[in-house]
């Protein structure tokens, strides 16, 4: 079985609004991880349970390591939604600062205002 | 309704989140002296920021006009305000011929005084409900229309209290590509008031949350926690409803465990074991 990570594209783009590249590999990522999850957290229980035989937690860690780089929560960063913009995210608005400036004075974030005090 | 002595054994609280929280227009608050008067000051009378039944007899005059309406009991600042402001015409001349014969009805003429409050008999909360919008006057006109509602469903209420507001403030530089000395700041301020129902019947209060979440305002959001109260034998009752709890239970409880139809009856060892597990999953 390869370990590529075309495995994870889906056949069709799932995904509306701005798309990039990256933008398109951060949300397979993420998809990949929501999928991958249960067997993560199964392998990382039988890791870490002292009362197993120390063959099966051996087999376990070789086993987690061994599972696709994009199955790793580590691997997710949050990036701009209307940009794709990986740097200064907002995690209110999901947008890169130089986005929500834009967006924050043409009016099309509910509450923000320019502030002087 | 409830004794003294059975108060609050089992408080289940409950929260509701009620959608499409706080989207508003941006366009600016007016910096109305009405708003701006109400803000800080706890008690206040909650007359007319803006009714929406008003009749179309008095398009003629502002909102701000029609504050200052001769309530029964009116406010000290209110008052104090009265002369400042343009005169105020009785009902009666505004209606103009229809008036020397008619007066308003009274649920109309309502809307204009203050909000009418039941007496709480003994005192104990039942349910908080907390509205936040970014404008004034949705929040203003959502809460006097809740403390009316409440009225009618014959619920005790106390409020609208103007919990602390929630300053949210982003510095972030004006150009896309350094220039880092020049930066922009914005706020988002959440304005925030407390609504407690007291000793209300727990199937009125629900019919008053559900009657405020069909009419729910734009721009305004809602969370509610609500108690229920039991008697001293909680436990007894509880024991009694076992087996109806059982029966609604059931289908779910179904859903746990192996299936039936599992033809796999190996240990997590075996599976581990096995080569299969250990090659990535076709995806």
């Amino acid at each position: 079985m390869s370990k590529v990570a075309s495995m994870f594209h889906p056949k069709r783009l799932d995904l509306s609004g701005f798309v990039n590249t990256r933008l398109i590999r951060d949300h397979n990522k993420r998809n990949a991880f929501a999928q991958m999850e249960p067997e993560r957290q199964a392998l990382r229980y039988i890791i870490r349970n002292t009362s197993l035989p120390q063959r099966t937690r051996a087999q376990a860690q070789l086993q987690l390591s061994q599972m696709h780089c994009y199955t790793r929560p580590t691997q997710i960063k949050n990036r701009c939604v209307a940009s794709g913009t990986a740097r200064s995210v907002f995690r209110n608005f999901r947008l890169n600062r130089f986005q929500f400036r834009m967006q924050a004075l043409a009016g099309e974030l509910p509450g923000v205002k320019k502030a002087s005090w | 309704m409830f004794p003294s002595t059975t108060r609050s054994l089992i408080g289940a609280s409950k929260r509701l989140w009620v959608g499409a929280m706080l989207a508003i227009e941006i366009s600016p608050l007016k910096p109305s002296s009405r708003s701006r008067k109400q803000v800080p000051i706890p008690i206040r009378s909650l007359s007319t920021p803006s009714q929406p039944n008003a009749p179309s007899t008095e398009k003629a005059t502002t909102p701000s006009q029609t504050k200052p309406e001769p309530t029964p009991t009116p406010v000290a600042p209110a008052t104090a305000e009265q002369p400042a402001e343009l005169p105020v015409k009785e009902w009666s001349e505004r209606l103009g011929a229809f008036g020397e014969h008619a007066r308003l009805p009274r649920s109309v003429q309502a809307l204009y005084l203050r909000p009418l409050r039941r007496k709480a008999e003994h005192g104990l909360p039942v349910c908080d409900l907390q509205l936040r919008s970014y404008s004034v006057q949705n929040l203003e006109f959502f809460a006097d229309f809740a403390i009316r509602a409440a009225y009618y469903l014959n619920l005790p209420v106390s409020g609208p209290v103007p919990l602390p507001r929630i300053t949210e403030r982003w510095t972030v530089t004006r150009s896309n590509f350094v220039h880092k000395k020049s930066k922009e700041n914005f706020e988002r301020i959440t304005l925030r008031r407390l609504i407690q129902i007291k000793d209300g019947n727990p199937q009125a209060v629900q019919a008053w949350l559900a009657f405020l979440r069909k009419h729910a305002f734009h721009g305004v959001g809602m969370k509610a926690n609500v108690w229920e109260n039991e008697s001293l034998d909680a436990g007894k009752a509880l024991d009694a409803s076992l087996p109806e709890i059982q029966k609604t239970v059931g289908p779910h409880l179904a859903q746990f465990g192996q299936r039936q139809d599992n033809s796999v009856k190996e240990t997590i060892f075996d599976s581990l074991d096995s080569e299969r597990f250990a090659e990535p999953k076709n995806l």
